[in-house]
């Protein structure tokens, strides 16, 4: 069942770090019309989304509690999320996880220290069409 | 759609830097609490692999940031510090306290560096309000009771019905901290597409006999009991912590204290309005205002608390400090914390940083004995070292105390003697030490050594501490150790105030160093070369006109009235402030006056009192040294 497309687009970031949260979401501001939510676990992100549908979410690999992975696998085992576009976003060095990411069903990758406009690019292509747009 | 701003991508993080460094703060901090706990578990042969993962994550946060913000060397530094712990936790090398003590070094560099960064960032050093500090570093102990520990599986739905009530994730992991430990945390996907999320909870309390965790969308079950396993240590930082620039709490802090002041207005106001009004209706609107009074009261607390942080944190750095010290000395010492949770206004204790620091080395350079020297006194071959935080009414205590060989009373009585600071004669008790260790320049050290000789002295302890309206006290016996204490308030945004005049002018003296206030008569002031006494509790006490002072005078200002005289200091040090009258006692806000070019000496700070007109607030500590100038140049003459 396809899921009607939300009006304004709702984007899920998780990372653990603070900074990096709104350096995410500043990157991404000139999106338009999307709305942002901030999960720092990856409990805290599956609850947000079974309590709000979310469009994309961009998400950390290393995190406290449960591996970013983990909260991937969970994504594709849901109903409404197995085929949500899902960004990993990791710190340089962890190269090794970018095929366990690929193969737990990550739609792209991108390395921290990023660029601000890569991600913007990146994102804005995953998204779906706006109707505004 | 609109494309994004056109910041260059090299300069895109220089906008995070206050959060930046805000979030290293926190992991350096928490790293910090880290390494003293593995420090301490190499020491016990039994290494926790949950604190290496939160230490690991620490600096691999730190590594992904500083890449962002583009510091380099940073975020290299964070890297080989990354890559040591993974192999450790690889079991590819061992950790032993050579590679803690690496760790440990790096961690120092880390801070520096990011210390220097800071201190050249084009951004305002404003450190943003430390969310670790907030937390209760062990809440679990915090609550730990007397009964057994119980061990419960708790299963979570959250429904957006719940979430709305503030029911969710997070507010049921805090729940669940505060009364325990959180062993395990994993979520399931239902049938339906339904996430829900089990968790194992240890804790002294029987959640089966608490129906709250039992309701809608919370199930509780008891479990068998699970073997003891170390606690993992706190998180960093949750992201239900909201950080507060201080600036802005300082505004809100003066917006509160704007509205005490039109109460105290509003109050007279009412009173005087009783004899024009019927009773009933006077009697209400004095019972709204009595209300008003009590809520706002309220308020200034809660905004008050905002600013307030455990001392936990400058504990945990004087705990490494000793431990390096030690390292470099030989000297063996154990460290006893009391008070971690001591809550204290986050600016005080950024000032009593240094000093306190101070007091801690020299504990350790010249109070402790090597092992040989104490094994020879009959000592055991530790040194021990206890830093202790009380809170008592309105005062935050900071003891700093050693079982070393205490002050050498002897040899720095012959120095004073020498240098003339000292009567020949006059006893040397505690207190006179003291004001001997803090005068300016004294040491009996012929040199200050590496340790002892960074950055203070114990005169600017002592002026620090004074600066804060705090006291400074101090024991000593010989063989048995010394014993410094720091008393402060607790906050000093705001003071209850004695209210003074003199010549026609008035001004606040905040209320703690305050001793006692009383009335005098003109005819019971004696001259005793040259400055005056007046017989007090069985002593002279010396009286120092703050009139004179000031250079004040006023027309009608009779040397022949009755006034009043406030009381500071205790003992040889207690000195009597003649004023005109004192007039009242009120709560005030403190603002201190920032542009050196309007800073005078003897005032602290600012306030009004509600009617609008500003009133200077006395620097009491400054006016005692000034005091004291004073009577030794006339005594020398």
């Amino acid at each position: 069942m396809l899921r009607p497309l939300a009006k304004t687009a709702h984007v899920l970031v998780v990372d653990d770090s603070p900074t990096m949260r709104r350096m995410i979401v500043t990157a991404l501001r000139g999106l338009g019309s999307v709305k942002f939510s901030e999960a720092g676990s990856g409990l805290e992100a599956l609850e947000l989304m079974t309590l709000t549908p979310i469009d994309l979410m961009i998400l950390d690999l290393n995190m406290p509690e449960m591996h970013g992975i983990e909260v991937l696998q969970f994504v594709r085992a849901h109903r409404t999320y197995s085929r949500l576009p899902v960004v990993v976003l990791t710190t340089r060095g962890d190269e090794t996880s970018r095929s366990e990411a690929a193969a737990s069903g990550a739609t792209d990758y991108m390395t921290k220290p990023f660029q601000a406009r890569e991600l913007f690019e990146l994102v804005r292509n995953l998204l779906p069409p706006s109707k505004e747009s | 759609m609109t494309t994004p701003d056109s910041e260059a991508p090299d300069n895109f993080g220089e906008q995070f830097l206050d959060d930046y460094f805000a979030e290293c703060d926190e992991h350096i901090a928490a790293v910090r609490r880290h390494l003293l706990a593995l420090d301490q578990q190499v020491g016990e042969g039994r290494i926790d692999s949950a604190l290496l993962d939160e230490l690991f994550r620490s600096f691999h946060t730190i590594k992904g940031i500083s890449g962002m913000v583009g510091f380099r060397e940073e975020e290299q530094l964070a890297h080989r510090i990354e890559d040591t712990l993974r192999a450790v936790r690889q079991g590819d090398v061992s950790l032993n306290v050579d590679r803690i003590d690496g760790l440990i070094e790096s961690v120092a560099l880390l801070d520096r560096r990011l210390a220097a960064r800071r201190s050249t960032a084009p951004l305002p050093v404003l450190p943003d309000e430390d969310a670790a500090a907030i937390q209760p570093p062990d809440a679990a102990a915090g609550t730990a009771g007397s009964g057994p520990l119980l061990t419960f599986s708790i299963e979570f739905t959250p429904t957006p019905a719940l979430a709305e009530r503030g029911i969710n994730i997070n507010s049921l992991r805090a729940r669940m901290q505060e009364i325990g430990e959180i062993l395990k945390s994993t979520p399931t996907v239902k049938g339906q597409g339904e996430i829900s999320f089990q968790f194992q909870v240890r804790t002294h309390v029987d959640l089966m006999a608490r129906p709250e965790w039992n309701s809608e969308g919370v199930q509780t079950k008891a479990e068998a009991h699970v073997p003891d396993i170390h606690r993992p240590a706190p998180k960093v930082a949750s992201s239900n912590v909201v950080r507060v620039d201080l600036v802005r709490l300082d505004e809100l802090i003066r917006i509160v204290g704007e509205m005490v002041t039109s109460r105290a207005r509003m109050e007279d106001q009412v009173k005087q309005a009783r004899k024009n009004l019927p009773s009933p209706e006077w009697r209400a609107m004095f019972e709204s205002a009595q209300t008003m009074a009590r809520q706002l009261r309220d308020l200034r607390d809660g905004v008050m608390r905002v600013r307030m942080v455990q001392i936990g944190e400058i504990f945990d750095r004087m705990q490494f400090v000793v431990r390096d010290m030690a390292r470099e000395s030989g000297k063996r010492v154990i460290v006893n914390v009391i008070g971690q949770e001591t809550e204290i206004d986050k600016f005080l204790i950024e000032r009593l940083m240094d000093p306190l620091l101070h007091l801690v080395r020299n504990a350790v350079s010249h109070g402790l004995e090597r092992p040989d020297e104490r094994r020879s006194a009959g000592k055991p071959p530790e040194g021990r070292l206890t830093l202790r935080a009380t809170t008592i009414g309105e005062k935050v205590s900071i003891e700093i105390a050693d079982d070393g060989r205490g002050i050498d009373v002897e040899r720095v009585a012959e120095r004073a003697r020498a240098t003339g600071l000292l009567a020949p004669g006059v006893p040397l008790d505690d207190a006179r030490l003291l004001e001997l260790i803090c005068y300016p320049g004294f040491s009996t050290r012929v040199e200050a050594d590496r340790e002892s000789g960074r950055g203070v002295g114990m005169d600017v302890v002592k002026s620090t501490v004074e600066a804060l309206t705090g006291t400074l006290s101090f024991s000593t016996q010989t063989d048995q150790g010394s014993r410094f204490c720091i008393e402060v308030p607790l906050t000093l945004a705001m003071a209850d105030a004695l209210i003074v005049t003199v010549c026609g002018q008035t001004y606040a003296v905040p209320q703690l160093t305050v001793r006692e206030v009383f009335e005098v008569e003109p005819s019971a002031v004696r001259a005793l070369e040259r400055n005056e006494m007046i017989a007090h509790r069985g002593s002279a006490l010396p009286l120092f006109r703050l009139s004179e002072f000031f250079k004040l005078t006023e027309p009608h200002h009779s040397r022949d009235r009755r006034f009043h005289v406030f009381v500071t200091g205790t003992g040889n040090n207690a000195l009597g402030i003649a004023v005109d009258r004192i007039v009242g006692h009120q709560e005030i806000v403190v603002r201190t006056i920032g542009d050196s070019l309007v800073q005078v000496p003897g005032i602290a700070g600012a306030t009004d009192l509600g009617d609008e007109k500003v009133v200077l607030i006395l620097d009491v500590p400054a006016l005692r040294r000034s005091a004291l100038q004073e009577r030794m140049m006339r005594t020398g003459n």
